[in-house]
């Protein structure tokens, strides 16, 4: 069957996108060595910078988070493939300050192989660094171990956290400290509900069932929890935000960060009908909202479907959010 | 009368060996992309090609030097290749051998051995996975044990088809297990009845090895057809092995 997307080669998917990107986002970022973005405006070297890594096909993220206030460096793979670790080092080697280098890789074999064998490679080349692993996803269960529960969509709200304190001028190990809290404060479960297709092998990245949605459904298509028939918004809602509220030890009067990250394919209508329901459900708990967002963040092509993000919020945390930051996906006055 | 087997691998025969390992990988990469689409995002066969792409490149680009600098640069040619976990497996793989092959040109059998050792050591330190977790390791590690347990006057040629047959084992049984790392870790049973591709591609990289290696004797009587495709499967009647557990 023909794949219908709108590309040219599917060998040249990155380049080709991130050609249109810095297009599109001249002001803020521009790309070096074909797949680094950093900034167009570098941070002083006094500041911790702020370096991930990750496959491309997940539009805007995690590039579209390079800015003021957020990220320093984004080294970009290939569609749902981690950049190799010469990229990873040599992003290191740029981003290298006395102030240190907050390296944030989300848990997912690759990037974790790239991140390890570069910051071997970058510490003994004397490169100040400290690495935040992300592993929100609960799909394999609260008290599965950390090693089996993938990054999602939650490094991009603790890139926003710890960017604003590298961006005060706090030192590494309190950038540090800040997004190792919010790291053990937060969890993420992402339902799907149809398929998308692999822009360069142009198959379905997992099958399911026209009656079916899967609950732990992840970013790249693995498995979730099963297939189960289709459940209401309100029901979905509440049957993600139960697991979710245990992760992160949410009680009544604690305040909440909410994030609705649609996969691709669902709409703003179905996330907001959502989140009103997850609002409903966390107000019979008596668990306040301090923070919610609909949107697409962190995509799967056209994969119908969203992760639910929840961090469990403090003073500091929540300051650090409502700081400003201008990146070309996220924009805060 | 055939003449003896080559008791000794030249650096220029390392060359053809691993751009045999690269015609495999050329000849059955949507295969691959198709296998890994049951238990992956398939794209395996695309990221393996491209891998061995660069290796190919880096060969024909080093026709100088020792063996530590003809894999150290291979190795990092294949890490430059973006492609989730199996461009860093692989580069560190041939990291390690470059480390043993420090003023090295030539291998007999067990220095071979030695240096394919070294590069599935490397390997293991990068990653946890052993026997039975259906990974690249359920091909490497039976290979090293078939090289390991040959005599130490053994040809390099029949060393490596025992490394062939061995990784094609191994890759067979992956179709009974359930993953331990990466994404297919996550399907559960589902991926029971399918077989790796990481394993399926190291038993293509040893049978490349192989094949070639038999061609460097002269005689062609003498020629052996190792690995993958004589074994009999047990899940299956079909010929082509590679056909098991691939959706069309």
């Amino acid at each position: 069957m023909t794949m219908k997307k709108f590309i040219n080669d599917p060998a040249n998917l990155t380049r080709e996108l991130l050609e249109g990107f810095v297009i599109a986002h001249g002001d803020l970022v521009r790309v070096q060595s074909d797949k680094i973005i950093c900034r167009a405006q570098p941070k002083p070297g006094n500041r911790v910078a702020l370096v991930t890594l990750g496959g491309a096909g997940h539009e805007p993220a995690l590039s579209g988070f390079v800015g003021p206030g957020m990220l320093d460096y984004s080294v970009v793979g290939d569609i749902f493939a981690a950049p190799g670790p010469p990229k990873v080092l040599e992003a290191l080697r740029l981003a290298n300050r006395e102030a240190g280098i907050l390296f944030v890789v989300l848990n997912h074999a690759g990037d974790v192989m790239s991140a390890n064998i570069a910051r071997e490679m970058a510490e003994r080349e004397g490169i100040r660094y400290r690495m935040i692993l992300t592993h929100e996803d609960i799909a394999p269960g609260k008290d599965a171990p950390a090693e089996d529960r993938r990054g999602l969509v939650g490094c991009l709200p603790l890139c926003k956290i710890a960017g604003a304190a590298a961006e005060a001028g706090r030192s590494l190990d309190e950038v540090h400290a800040l997004a190792s809290r919010f790291n053990d404060n937060m969890a993420t479960l992402a339902v799907a509900m149809k398929t998308a297709t692999h822009p360069a092998s142009g198959q379905p990245i997992f099958e399911l069932p026209d009656d079916q949605m899967e609950i732990g459904m992840g970013q790249h298509g693995e498995a979730g929890t099963g297939p189960s028939p289709i459940l209401t918004a309100d029901q979905t809602a509440q049957r993600m935000l139960e697991p979710l509220i245990e992760a992160v030890k949410a009680k009544a009067g604690d305040r909440l960060m909410l994030l609705i990250n649609g996969s691709g394919a669902t709409t703003l209508m179905e996330m907001y009908i959502v989140l009103r329901g997850c609002r409903a459900y966390l107000d019979s708990r008596g668990i306040r909202i301090a923070v919610a967002r609909c949107g697409e963040f962190l995509t799967v092509q056209e994969m119908a479907g969203f992760q639910l993000f929840v961090a469990r919020l403090d003073d500091e945390l929540l300051g650090y959010w409502n700081a400003p930051c201008h990146t070309p996906a996220l924009t805060m006055t | 009368m055939p003449q003896p087997m080559p008791e000794t691998v030249t650096f220029e025969q390392i060359g053809r060996l691993l751009e045999g390992a690269v015609d495999q990988i050329r000849h059955h990469h949507e295969r691959l992309s198709r296998l890994d689409s049951a238990v992956g995002d398939g794209d395996h066969g695309i990221t393996i090609l491209r891998a061995m792409e660069a290796v190919s490149q880096t060969v024909a680009q080093n026709p100088e030097g020792d063996l530590q600098q003809l894999f150290s640069k291979i190795a990092w040619a294949v890490m430059s290749c973006d492609g989730g976990s199996t461009g860093p497996l692989l580069g560190t793989f041939f990291a390690g051998m470059g480390e043993a092959g420090a003023g090295k040109r030539d291998l007999d059998g067990p220095g071979l051995v030695a240096l394919i050792e070294a590069g599935i050591q490397q390997l293991q330190k990068q990653s946890r996975a052993r026997i039975g977790d259906k990974t690249m390791m359920d091909a490497f590690l039976p290979a090293l044990a078939a090289m390991k347990s040959a005599a130490p006057d053994e040809a390099p040629s029949r060393i490596l088809q025992l490394a062939a047959e061995a990784a094609a084992r191994g890759a067979e049984a992956t179709t009974g297990m359930r993953a331990k790392f990466g994404r297919a870790r996550n399907l559960g049973d589902r991926v029971l009845g399918h077989l790796d591709p990481g394993a399926v591609s190291v038993s293509l990289l040893f049978q490349g090895f192989s094949e070639t290696a038999s061609r460097f004797t002269a005689d062609p009587g003498e020629q052996r057809q190792p690995g993958l495709f004589q074994i009999p499967i047990p899940t299956t009647t079909t010929p082509t092995k590679l056909d098991v557990g691939i959706p069309s």
